[in-house]
């Protein structure tokens, strides 16, 4: 009886324990799911620290005598799920097993005296390259890049670098900085001279979120600190030494701080990454007073309005096709087209989302809609006889101090550039139709080797640096941050050191051409070849209000033989003149071409006449129609009455 | 699905076009039959071998309808090759040959109902079968008609209508959706209006030459 009792009581807690259990880990935390509430939760929290294990540590006081900085994980992760919300778009690059979608813009790593301009992504976009293809390991790329990345991705990768490995015990990892989109206090501060970016460069990655935040200062820089410095423990601090102090009045009787938190981020939020300007050259500077912000948010919506996430943070892109990639619901109904026109097919109607005017597109053939998306003609810059210079925050450091404003500063981005992109139509998700948009455009440059397969694998920036940096060691950088002139000697002369040091095939990459060495040391090029060629990514903001579409009025906006649509000039950019002074056309990247297309755009001169010669002949033939018409009719009566 | 159609409907005409011709020949011998046939092919295309005696104009109008006929043998290839035979919609050069023949078309066809519109009137001795309906259904006095009624030559006139009728909404289904008017919905009406109205009178066309020639070969008969 006692054995069966005890046997009872094992099989219960073997079956129940792991339910219990199980119950509780799928529990979602507080925040996890809103009650419905569409008012703001107020947040008077407890900030807590990460200890020297990467686990939960103390609660942060402000008058302790070792104060660390407060971690998001630990902090907001309370009541959010932070292992959910980490795995969100922003964050997941480097999770390999995450659809990469449609092409977006990449990482831009220059050197002017280098000649290098080389487009990096985790995400297998084609055309870019992961970073430690180049040598850059997850913390370098933390480092270099993290001033305008929300956190982790890169910057939670364990290190296994042995130099990593100790910068990143005194770094910490760069964890999600949720304040960074959702802190709506003005004091958010990313980019001024102590604030996120900066110590980000610093390598303060476990500081960082703090000295973003309106109620915590913070002094010294990891990267100053010997691979020996012990964040945990106070003893050997100098000046240098990473310090956070807290206002203590930011914190309330309880130890609490109260966060001006909101669910949707304020757009200011993302206008730190995602600010773009274009540079429309010659004496007029660009300046954001002078050019209107995306018609969307001049009419009241918040970038969030179609940029939306759930818990998951799987944040909507907006393209087209999204919704068959992506596991975002609400992808579909936030697109351009879900948004202004709706599901077609659906029992409800549901175009004309949040006010979207529903388009109606009069006078315009039908075959545009499958030709062109919808941003071709509704955004970006006005197409010009030649493309501009466009800076963006992540390739141009905007919004952090010490940024250099000349239009002509590297990275070099082309815009806007019409090409032909592959959009996934919603209605057939395997269907893929190759439309024209308006894009970006980059024309890497970087030293690499020659494959057996032809194909060209970068070189190691840190032998580039070395090899090729003593060769150039005596090129002159212009002040403005452009490119110093690359002779073509000295791109032999480079690939000659570069052979000597061990590379086997080195070629450099410039413009779209390759230059390599003959076998009697020559240099052979500048050549055509497919790893040179330019990456793209698509433009969608901003978005310029209908009336100044392109095509508004007149379809000689495009179809015309001078129309910049089709014959504007892209610019090749590269150090190297020779090929820099090559100049491509639109239509070359929108695959169709030339002759044809010249011929369609030159018929549209006689399109006028055509239409008076059609309705003339249509009105002669109604005319006739209309005559013997009557005629017959007049006969029929004649009979009738006749024989009557 | 309109492919299938097209298919269909050219294959149906061509067919029926030989079983009539088969069941209702010439009544001429064949040597000559065939020869007759040729001979008013070449005349019903070209126009220029009869009426020794033609004026300036009557040659001018030869010319229209030599042109018209040029035309719409290049539009009918251009729009139907395509789609017939690619299975894609009219684009690039067939596009610009199209619409470069499309307006010299409509000019010629418009001449050419003007100054065709009277011989192709309809007349008494061309409805025989509505006369005969009036005689038996009515105490209309209808005059019993001697001359054998000419099928053919009633074809030939109800095509010609019928052709002028088509262009209507062919050609103002296409201009329309040129101007600042509709909107996208109504741009693929117009684009099907335009397709089917096409195929409706490629149809006809066909079948017009075919009692034209009928009506040459009966003449010489």
């Amino acid at each position: 009886m006692r054995r069966e009792a005890i046997a009872g009581l094992i099989v219960w807690a073997a079956v129940c324990v792991p339910l219990a259990v199980g119950k509780e880990t799928a529990k979602k935390l507080l925040g996890d799911e809103s009650d419905g509430s569409r008012a703001y939760s107020v947040h008077v929290i407890p900030l807590y620290a990460e200890n020297e294990k990467g686990e939960k540590g103390e609660r942060v006081d402000p008058n302790a005598e070792q104060v660390m900085p407060f971690s998001t994980r630990w902090t907001c992760g309370e009541c959010h799920s932070y292992g959910t919300i980490s795995r969100g778009w922003h964050f997941n690059a480097v999770d390999a097993n995450v659809p990469a979608g449609r092409p977006g813009e990449p990482w831009l790593y220059f050197d002017s005296k280098l000649g290098i301009q080389v487009p990096l992504s985790y995400r297998p976009w084609p055309g870019t390259f992961r970073p430690e293809r180049v040598g850059l390991t997850p913390f370098e790329v933390t480092k270099i890049f993290g001033r305008h990345m929300p956190g982790g991705g890169p910057g939670e990768i364990t290190a296994i670098e042995p130099d990593d490995v100790a910068k990143q015990y005194v770094s910490g990892k760069l964890e999600v900085n949720c304040l960074a989109c959702h802190n709506a206090h003005p004091g958010q501060d990313q980019g001024s001279p102590t604030g996120y970016a900066v110590q980000v460069a610093r390598t303060d990655f476990r500081w960082a979120a703090a000295a973003s935040s309106e109620f915590a200062d913070v002094t010294g820089s990891a990267a100053d600190m010997p691979a020996t410095y012990d964040p945990f423990m106070a003893e050997g601090e100098g000046p240098k030494a990473p310090r956070v102090t807290y206002n203590k009045n930011a914190f309330d009787a309880k130890g609490s701080v109260f966060m001006q938190i909101v669910r949707e981020a304020p757009d200011e939020r993302c206008y730190f990454c995602h600010s773009d300007l274009s540079c429309a050259g010659g004496d007029e500077k660009p300046e954001k007073w002078s050019q209107d912000q995306d018609v969307h948010l001049a009419a009241g919506l918040k970038c969030v309005d179609c940029h939306r996430n759930g818990l998951q943070h799987n944040i909507v892109r907006g393209y087209d096709g999204e919704a068959a990639e992506s596991g975002n619901t609400m992808a579909a109904a936030t697109s351009c087209r879900g948004c202004h026109l709706g599901d077609e097919s659906g029992r409800r109607p549901d175009g004309g989302r949040l006010g979207a005017p529903v388009p109606v597109h009069k006078g315009i053939p039908a075959v545009h809609f499958e030709r062109l998306t919808c941003t071709a003609c509704h955004s970006g810059p006005w197409p010009g006889d030649k493309t501009v210079l466009a800076k963006t925050s992540r390739a141009h450091r905007l919004g952090t101090p010490n940024v250099a404003k000349d239009e002509r500063v590297l990275p070099h981005v082309i815009s806007p550039v019409f090409a032909k992109q592959t959009v996934t139509d919603p209605n057939e998700s395997r269907l893929t139709t190759p439309k024209i948009g308006p894009h970006k455009l980059v024309w890497p440059a970087y030293w690499g080797t020659l494959t057996g397969k032809n194909e060209v694998e970068p070189i190691a920036l840190a032998t580039v640096s070395k090899v090729v940096g003593a060769v150039m060691k005596d090129a002159n950088v212009p002040s403005t941050g452009d490119w110093g002139e690359v002779k073509e000697e000295q791109v032999a002369k480079a690939l000659k050191a570069l052979g000597d040091s061990g590379e086997q095939k080195p070629v450099y990459v410039t413009g779209g051409m390759l230059y390599q060495l003959n076998d009697d040391g020559t240099l052979a090029g500048p050549k055509e070849h497919p790893a040179a060629a330019p990456y793209l990514w698509p433009v969608a903001h901003n978005v310029r209000p209908a009336a100044q579409s392109l095509g508004v009025g007149k379809c000689t906006v495009c179809h015309s033989p001078k129309s910049p649509f089709f014959f504007g000039k892209v610019a090749v950019d590269s150090p190297v003149a020779s090929v820099s002074n090559i100049a491509l056309r639109q239509y070359e990247f929108q695959k169709v071409p030339h002759g044809r297309t010249w011929a369609f755009a030159f018929s549209f001169v006689f399109r006028p006449w055509f239409k008076v010669v059609a309705i003339g002949s249509a009105g002669l033939i109604a005319i006739v129609l209309l005559l013997y018409g009557l005629r017959a009719l007049g006969a029929i009566a004649r009979v009738l009455a006749e024989q009557e | 699905m309109f492919q299938t159609i097209t298919d269909t409907a050219l294959l149906v005409t061509f067919l029926g076009i030989a079983v009539h011709l088969t069941l209702y020949p010439t009544r001429l011998p064949r040597q000559a039959a065939t020869c007759r046939l040729v001979r008013g092919s070449v005349h019903t295309l070209s126009l220029l071998l009869i009426e020794q005696k033609s004026s300036l104009l009557g040659a001018l109008k030869k010319l229209v309808y030599l042109v018209t006929v040029l035309c719409f043998l290049v539009l009918a290839m251009t729009g139907f090759w395509p789609l017939l035979v690619r299975g894609q919609h009219i684009s690039g050069y067939f596009m610009m040959i199209h619409a470069t023949f499309a307006p010299v078309f409509a000019l010629c066809l418009a001449i050419l109902a003007v100054t065709w519109a009277g011989s192709y009137s309809f007349a008494a001795d061309d409805c025989a079968w509505v006369q005969r309906l009036l005689r038996r259904t009515t105490r209309l006095r209808v005059p019993a008609e001697e001359r054998p009624w000419r099928c053919s030559r009633l074809l030939q006139k109800v095509t010609f209508w019928l052709i002028l009728f088509l262009a209507l909404p062919l050609i103002l289904s296409i201009i329309v959706s040129m101007f600042h008017l509709l909107g996208t919905g109504w741009q693929h009406a117009t684009l099907a209006i335009h397709r089917w109205t096409g195929l409706a009178f490629v149809i006809v066309a066909i079948l017009f030459t075919y009692f034209a020639i009928r009506v040459r070969m009966t003449d010489e008969a």
